[in-house]
């Protein structure tokens, strides 16, 4: 399982946060029922951790891909679990009560989170009228666009916006349209032409929200939000709370991803598919591609490097709203969600003395 | 008790004072459960009473409990009459009244009411009531597991949270005023717009309190002359005063150097931005590109959870129908006329009164105005939307009872206040 997972991982067949963080989940449920810690062990949970869970994400943060912050808080999450099970519980029962925590982290925090999220930032779409533009792919956006047409019946325009070389929105253009919404979709370069002309919102999803208020989020969305600030149209970020993020970060290149390289050299976007891209370099379909990719021998080039990020950072003035399961914030206010979020910390204030 | 109570509502606004005395009438507050019935019985009962006070009573002065503050008085006399058992029955019999008063306030009621309303709310929005009356029921109920169940111990401590909650929020104003004074320097001159209690008396106790001198230039504030009423209560205490149009925010900032820009607010949004009198949008635009500082002075009761993304976005208040907008070339006018105020000056002082009964002043004197008066066919749409809403970009400091606040800091005291 940890293996199938991590071959997922690698080969950006699992994309998107709340994508990746269920399925770690899922694999670590199937681990757990078929695990019995050693019966000389003193402590089951000390097992647990150090010989299942830990080995396991560190296989697939480090050989597979780095994990991206929806992971690292779920994880952080059910080592918290196991942390606080009862040291003299029967593993038979500590492994119901995780794999209940477990279900219950989904259900709440990423299920019924989108559920609210929808209905907060449906809100904002307005009965009719509203061009909506989204880029990429996202599970939120999709979900809360979907809502607003087929539950509440609004009419609305999409324009979807997709960049190389994942081109996730290809996906968001199926899922809508296949829902009866009228879309309309461009690439990335296409964007200025657009905004200034019909664009009345753009909602954008999120990998992570930094304590600062600044979004991280799939590459091309910095622009996108910039743009439509410098349009003067209000851009609103769905993200659960769970996705919050202790860091500061103040641009992009920190703590960034690198995706493969070649997917930037490849220029024929038809052959961008996971499997297809896989297969396509392994079986002889190399003499198409010296014909069209200029690019083919860029390894060989000693001045040349191709860099192929995988997130940007949207600065927290570009964002309008952030709309999350306790309803709309003003980025600022991440920080604030932070600290309600974890009470216990607030005990250790600068300012105790004082009154 | 019940002479107490009646002695106690003629403090308040006779259409508050009826509203409190027929809700407590109406059927559902006798009847042990609750029912969610709109029934219109309040109004209409309402309308005639407040038809006969105001056509007992002459126009008088405003107010002198604001309108959200009376509203909550109101709800702590539904919490003393209602017959709910439980909490959850005590929240509905409160969160119908509510309702009923944000109703009232939004549709303005039946034909005979429509000239009191007006005069109560004076072309203003619902959304100070409506947050006031959100956060009275959150506050009051919030931690109702602490409480214990027996309906007579937990009405009680309710009354006395409400009552606690009462008393915070008229003592507001004299909080905001004393933080934010200090603010006003000797020597400064300051900018306001609109009409606005707590601005007032932020400018008063600066000048009255700690003895300062400085300026203030007042927006004359049409439709309803808000500005130029102001501009009496400066005047009276001694401050120097101009009154200008609205149109001429602009040059006066630059030609005066005005040195900071205080309003009040209507209601206060979770990104920290204001909804206020139409024309504030414009001059916190204006302040921040010509680099003066904007402040907003308001109770914590007006803040709510609305989230409006822009001015497109704005709920819906009053209709943008121009009611109460008539076009009078006082340019003309003043030229013209024997009484000759105002001509050639650069100032331009409207004395229009309240309701349109002026005072002894020019205007009135003069008794033909017709000439001046522009008249436009149906067929031209006119639009007289009463509020505006500034985002949070465009204002440097709140200055709130909960202390003075950055325009972020509002979200995380929502998030506070709604937890």
């Amino acid at each position: 399982a940890i293996l199938t997972l991590g071959h997922l991982y690698q080969t950006h067949s699992l994309l998107g946060g709340n994508t990746r963080c269920r399925a770690m989940l899922q694999s670590f449920s199937i681990l757990l029922k078929s695990y019995t810690p050693p019966p000389s062990s003193r402590d089951f949970r000390h097992d647990v951790d150090h010989a299942l869970l830990k080995p396991a994400f560190q296989y697939w943060t480090t050989l597979c891909r780095p994990h991206s912050v929806s992971m690292g808080n779920a994880f952080s999450f059910l080592k918290l679990a196991v942390a606080n099970l009862d040291r003299d519980l029967a593993w038979a029962e500590a492994r119901e009560l995780l794999l209940e925590s477990m279900e219950a982290y989904v259900t709440e925090r990423i299920e019924y989170a989108g559920k609210a999220i929808s209905r907060h930032a449906g809100s904002k779409i307005q009965d009719s009228g509203d061009v909506i533009l989204v880029f990429g792919k996202s599970e939120v956006v999709n979900r809360l666009l979907l809502d607003a047409a087929l539950v509440d019946k609004k009419k609305f325009r999409v324009i979807v916006v997709d960049a190389r070389p994942l081109l996730e929105g290809r996906d968001t253009l199926q899922i809508l349209s296949r829902a009866g919404i009228s879309c309309t979709y461009v690439l990335l370069n296409a964007l200025s032409y657009l905004m200034m002309r019909e664009v009345t919102k753009v909602f954008l999803g999120a990998s992570a929200l930094m304590s600062n208020g600044s979004v991280l989020s799939r590459i091309g969305t910095a622009c996108v939000a910039l743009l439509a600030n410098s349009n003067h149209i209000p851009v609103l970020v769905g993200c659960e709370t769970y996705k919050i993020c202790n860091r500061v970060q103040l641009e992009s290149i920190t703590g960034n991803e690198l995706g493969d390289a070649d997917e930037v050299a490849c220029a024929d976007c038809a052959r961008i598919n996971p499997s297809n891209r896989w297969g396509g370099f392994m079986s002889g379909a190399e003499d198409e591609k010296k014909e069209t990719d200029v690019l083919t021998d860029w390894k060989q080039q000693e001045n040349l490097k191709l860099l192929n990020l995988m997130y940007d950072l949207t600065p927290s003035d570009f964002v309008t709203g952030i709309v999350t399961e306790v309803g709309i914030l003003p980025p600022t206010s991440v920080a604030v969600l932070l600290r309600e979020m974890s009470p216990q910390e607030n005990n250790e204030s600068a300012f105790k003395g004082t009154d | 008790q019940q002479q107490q109570q009646q002695h106690h509502e003629q403090n308040l606004h006779p259409v508050i004072a009826d509203l409190c005395y027929h809700l407590s009438r109406t059927s559902k507050f006798s009847s042990a459960s609750h029912n969610a019935a709109q029934d219109h019985h309040p109004v209409n009962a309402v309308a005639n009473a407040v038809a006969n006070a105001h056509n007992a009573t002459p126009p008088s002065k405003r107010p002198a409990l604001p309108l959200p503050v009376a509203a909550i008085r109101v709800l702590l006399n539904v919490i003393r009459r209602s017959r709910a058992e439980t909490m959850m029955g005590l929240q509905a019999d409160l969160r119908d009244a509510s309702d009923v008063m944000i109703d009232f306030a939004k549709r303005g009621g039946p034909v005979p009411v429509a000239a009191a309303t007006k005069y109560l709310l004076a072309n203003r929005s619902h959304i100070a009531l409506s947050s006031s009356c959100e956060l009275f029921l959150n506050h009051v109920t919030r931690s109702s597991s602490h409480l214990e169940t027996t309906t007579p111990n937990f009405r009680s401590q309710l009354l006395e949270r409400g009552t606690r909650f009462v008393e915070f929020s008229l003592s507001s104003r004299d909080r905001i005023s004393s933080v934010a004074s200090p603010f006003v320097r000797e020597g400064t001159t300051v900018l306001t717009h609109g009409r606005s209690k707590v601005v007032e008396a932020v400018l008063l106790r600066a000048a009255r309190v700690e003895k300062k001198r400085f300026n203030v230039i007042v927006l004359e504030g049409r439709p309803d002359a808000g500005g130029a009423k102001t501009a009496k209560a400066y005047d009276a205490a001694g401050i120097p005063t101009t009154v200008v149009l609205d149109a001429a925010m602009g040059y006066v900032m630059e030609k005066v150097k005005v040195d900071m820009v205080l309003v009040g607010a209507e209601g206060v949004v979770e990104n920290g931005g204001v909804v206020n009198k139409i024309g504030t949008f414009a001059l916190g635009v204006l302040a921040k590109e010509l680099g003066v500082p904007f402040y907003v002075a308001a109770e914590s009761y007006k803040f709510t959870r609305l989230y409006p993304l822009n001015n497109a976005d704005l709920p819906e208040m009053g209709k943008l129908d121009g009611g109460g907008l008539a076009f009078l070339d006082t340019l003309s006018w003043s030229v013209n006329s024997s009484s000759g105020a105002g001509s050639g000056r650069e100032e331009k002082k409207t004395e229009v009164g309240e309701e349109g009964v002026g005072k002894a002043g020019s205007l009135k004197a003069c008794a033909d105005l017709s000439p001046y008066v522009v008249d436009l066919a149906p067929s031209v749409s006119v639009g007289n939307p009463p509020c505006d809403f500034t985002p949070a970009k465009y204002i440097t400091l709140l200055f709130t009872d909960l202390g003075v606040l950055t325009p972020s800091a509002v979200s995380d005291e929502l998030i506070r206040l709604y937890q």
